[in-house]
């Protein structure tokens, strides 16, 4: 590798043709406009870094924290009260009818997680992908794939109503009923529990490995002997020493490892609940990789949704830059290209493969709407064209809009978008699963699914599920990684021609 | 002028077959292709479930070449495609450590126009031979007769090249503005560049999904699969990170072109993405065969099914083990992807692997009853290669071999993001 001279001003770069190559390489500085900006703004110290994050958790939290907690709480405690009613009444609560037997549930599943990707995808895919932008976000996003977990793991266990047949005997635990017949292992359904049970250990370990060095600080930081004693146990017995900090990277690269293909594989296998049958609509061998890049999507938009409010909410804008909210748009901008890839190649296949079935489940059952298309192949207006069409301006329009760097650097359009994109994402499930189960091939059994008030609510109240859980780790956790962050700054490389151990304050 | 003889030889050996076909081909069509054609189909009412090769004329040496010089065909289209796509991501991303190899995959995707163009030209000339589509009635074909507004002479004779055309403009217009910049270092360049990717990526994608079907699933217009282009283009990419990987390494030893500027980061780096891949690939293929297993439906399944008879079973498994198994263990420890007495080898393998692949998804349309390496095979694919290697590195020798003044290079250099002056002067 060449040794660089300083160049700046524009100094000319010599080409190394041929093989007589100079022994000093000029290279020009970038252009003033390419410049990229700083991860952490205003030249932050590392004293300021520990001091903005873990002033989270240890001052006393704002106004709004207990309004929302009550309010996050009281939704939660609805949607157990309607799970309840659901295993005393039975499924009839909801809105499910002879053909459409999966809907709101199965769509909250897979919304939750979708959303419960991003963590993982940033902490590990990222981290391996040396991507250094990802520590001021991927702690959140962590806590958040954890959560989003949670609320998914809900819905499959209540979806028959029957609580206790999901573990034992078991449709859900590989178990065998009381006529010794074991639940069947060539089902999906039941590769999902595999997957979203190692998905989320895996998940919970590596965030708390991450934690691991930050609770420490908090331990060291404490000003109580509650605090010091509950951060102390968790926190390990870390001293900072060099050994730890080896093991620490050690544990963190191969859990990286580790979780790296299970973020593939989980919306992988949630994709072939569906593929592996034979319902129009649902039979696509690009599933696998449309689905995981779908949750991918849905992961980041809902991390914008929940860090764009923070970063303004504990005044973290110098550590949660703009930068960091641009480059987030734009992961939506590829990942919401390759779904609508995907929709598009789903309905040209549809197509092209002469299947009548198929045609029909992707244009009468969803495409057809009344103004465009429906006249186009002059057919009936689809029942839910409403609902494919909401898809896909929230998940293939709407980030296109990202391609102006104007709107991608306003955090408000931002996050007016990232909720569109929270709410395409709900949509796409919907769509797959509705539209493809409501009219099967009886026609006398066809039927349109509306929900119940059981539906809406239960739904609404796994997002008090998910917000009570952020609430509570937002009051007691550091939202940032504080030594991660650390090093992505200058000051913490001695090799950075801004470097060294220098303090800037 | 020895490799320019060369060239012009290989050039004449894969092009005057076709050319002699070209006659042959516009006479005998309509009336030699017909019956078999029919033949392959049955006398069954509905069509569409009488799979079959149905290659007219599969006997003959022209139609044997033929298929020969689309399987290298589309190994080298793999190599322009992919590195069209890594120049591609390289601006969306405004990526810095891909710099000093970005000018080795602008060349190769730069070979698109004219020479991809040109080497279509026997495939264009002995279609009706290859594509058993091309001489059937859609009136006697339900698969046919569905998609028959794209599946016509007329779309597939001006798509396949004016595609390719395209594809080839794009590529040199990304090399034409790298270039540029080399003079004058300014930002301008870059910012076309990623407007070109910007829109770029989008054409690109649909259209080389266009063109594969066209090129390779279309040899049976019967099977469907949403999977089909992903699954090619991963293929491809694998493939040419590890071409890009073995250039870099050669280009970058001491007193190469690249040798100031590829360190171990970018071989590194390059060695991660083809280990990347390699898993992307399995992935990406064990989803489509999985699936198309699982449902059991006839009218995909039957592509599997003639790809697991006769010696194909075996081939189907030299994929399974030797494209994923073999390169994902071996690469698995991180020091041995910068170690070139593994990854020469692996490189090679690399190689014939893709090959081996573009071979299962074309020849057992003509040969169903096993595998069956013929003379054009050794011809056709070092020919494509060889004429293709030396043509690139014309170009790579003919031009700065890295971006001189591109804004990132010393960020790929250094490893380091330089932040802006003010930035510099507030910290000292």
């Amino acid at each position: 590798m060449a040794k660089i001279a300083n160049a700046s001003g524009g100094a000319e770069a010599t080409g190394s043709r041929g093989h007589h190559a100079p022994p000093v390489l000029k290279v020009a500085d970038a252009p003033r406009e390419l410049e990229r900006a700083p991860l952490v703004l205003n030249n932050r110290s590392l004293g300021w870094i520990t001091d903005a994050v873990a002033g989270v958790c240890e001052n006393p939290m704002p106004k709004w924290w207990w309004p929302a907690f009550i309010l996050s709480a009281g939704t939660m405690g609805m949607m157990f009260s309607l799970l309840a009613y659901l295993v005393s009444t039975g499924t009839g609560v909801w809105g499910l009818n002879t053909s459409a037997n999966w809907a709101w549930d199965i769509t909250n599943f897979v919304f939750w997680i979708g959303i419960g990707h991003a963590g993982t995808l940033i902490s590990a895919v990222l981290f391996l992908l040396r991507q250094k932008w990802r520590t001021s976000i991927n702690r959140a996003a962590e806590a958040m794939t954890i959560f989003a977990v949670a609320c998914a793991g809900i819905f499959p266990v209540f979806h028959t109503g029957r609580v206790w047949f999901a573990l034992y005997p078991g449709y859900l635990i590989p178990m065998p009923n009381s006529n010794w017949i074991w639940p069947q292992f060539r089902s999906p359904l039941l590769w999902d529990v595999f997957a979203v049970s190692t998905y989320g250990t895996v998940s919970l370990l590596f965030w708390y490995v991450g934690l691991i060095p930050d609770l420490a600080t908090l331990r060291d930081r404490a000003k109580t002997k509650l605090r010091k004693l509950g951060y102390g146990v968790f926190s390990l017995g870390w001293s900072n020493s060099n050994r730890h900090w080896s093991n620490y990277e050690k544990a963190y690269l191969i859990l990286a490892g580790l979780s790296t293909p299970l973020v593939l594989s989980v919306h992988s296998i949630v994709s072939f609940d569906f593929a592996v049958s034979q319902v129009p609509g649902w039979h696509a061998t690009i599933f696998p990789p449309y689905f995981v890049a779908g949750a991918i999507f849905s992961g980041f938009g809902m991390v914008l949704t929940l860090l764009i409010p923070m970063r303004s909410l504990f005044n973290l804008h110098d550590l949660i830059t703009v930068r960091h909210v641009e480059l987030m748009c734009k992961v939506l901008l590829a990942t919401g290209s390759i779904v609508g890839y995907a929709y598009g190649m789903e309905f040209f296949i549809a197509w092209y493969g002469g299947s009548p079935y198929e045609l029909w489940a992707f244009l009468r059952n969803r495409v057809a709407d009344p103004f465009i298309f429906g006249p186009l192949f002059k057919v009936p207006t689809a029942p839910y064209w409403w609902a494919y069409w909401m898809m896909i301006s929230c998940n293939v329009i709407s980030p296109h809009l990202f391609w102006s760097r104007k709107l991608r650097t306003n955090v408000v359009f931002v996050w007016i978008v990232s909720i569109f994109v929270n709410i395409g994402m709900w949509f796409e499930r919907f769509v797959i699963i509705v539209t493809s189960l409501h009219r099967d091939y009886l026609p006398s059994s066809w039927g349109y699914f509306t929900p119940s008030w059981v539906d809406v609510f239960t739904f609404v109240g796994s997002f008090g599920l998910f917000m009570t859980l952020f609430l509570l780790f937002i009051r007691f956790l550091p939202v940032i990684a504080i030594s991660e962050v650390k090093g992505v700054t200058p000051q913490a490389d001695p090799h950075h021609p801004l470097g060294g151990a220098k303090e800037h304050h | 002028m020895l490799a320019l003889s060369g060239m012009a030889m290989m050039l004449a050996l894969v092009l005057a077959p076709a050319t002699v076909a070209a006659a042959e081909t516009h006479e005998a069509a309509p009336a030699a292709h017909a019956e078999p054609a029919a033949a392959a189909h049955g006398a069954a009412a509905d069509a569409h479930h009488a799979h079959g090769n149905g290659v007219p004329d599969a006997h003959s040496l022209l139609t044997q070449f033929g298929y020969s010089y689309l399987t290298a065909y589309m190994f080298c289209l793999s190599l322009c495609a992919a590195s069209l796509y890594l120049v591609f991501l390289h601006h969306l991303f405004d990526a810095g450590w891909s710099v000093p190899t970005r000018r080795i995959s602008e060349h190769i995707a730069s070979l698109m126009f004219p020479w991809m163009l040109i080497l279509v030209i026997p495939i264009l000339l002995l279609a009706t031979r290859m594509y058993p589509w091309l001489t059937i009635d859609p009136a006697t074909d339900h698969a046919l007769d569905v998609k028959k507004g794209m599946f016509n002479k007329p779309m597939f004779f001006t798509l396949v090249p004016l595609l390719i055309t395209t594809w080839g403009f794009i590529a040199r217009s990304f090399r034409k503005n790298s270039l540029a910049q080399d003079k004058d270092g300014a930002a301008v360049w870059t910012r076309k560049n990623r407007v070109l990717a910007a829109w770029g990526i989008f054409y690109f994608s649909l259209t080389l999904t266009l063109v594969v079907f066209y090129l390779m699933k279309s040899l049976q217009h019967q099977f469907f699969s949403t999977m089909y282009g992903v699954y090619y283009f991963a293929g491809s990419m694998w493939l040419t990170f590890i071409t890009t990987y073995v250039l870099a390494q050669y280009f970058s030893r001491p007193g190469q072109v690249l040798a100031q500027v590829v360190g171990k980061r970018q071989i590194h780096d390059l060695g991660v993405l083809f280990f990347a891949f390699t898993v992307f690939y399995a992935y990406i293929h064990f989803s489509q065969y999985f699936l198309i297993w699982n449902a059991a439906m006839p009218e995909e399944t039957f592509w599997y099914v003639l790809r697991e008879k006769g010696s194909w079973f075996w081939v189907g498994h030299l994929i399974l083990f030797g494209h994923f198994f073999l390169p994902f263990v071996a690469l698995l420890n991180q020091s041995i992807k910068s170690n070139l007495v593994v990854m020469i080898p692996v490189a090679a393998w690399a190689w014939l692997m893709h090959y081996v692949d573009m071979t299962f998804n074309i020849m057992p349309v003509l040969y169903p009853e096993g595998l069956h390496l013929s003379f054009w095979d050794l011809v056709c694919w070092p020919g494509l290669v060889a004429v293709l290697g030396y043509l690139f590195l014309k170009d790579f020798r003919s031009h700065p071999a890295y971006p001189l003044k591109d804004p990132r290079l010393k960020e790929a250099i250094t490893h380091h993001e330089i932040p802006a002056p003010g930035q510099a002067a507030a910290h000292h």
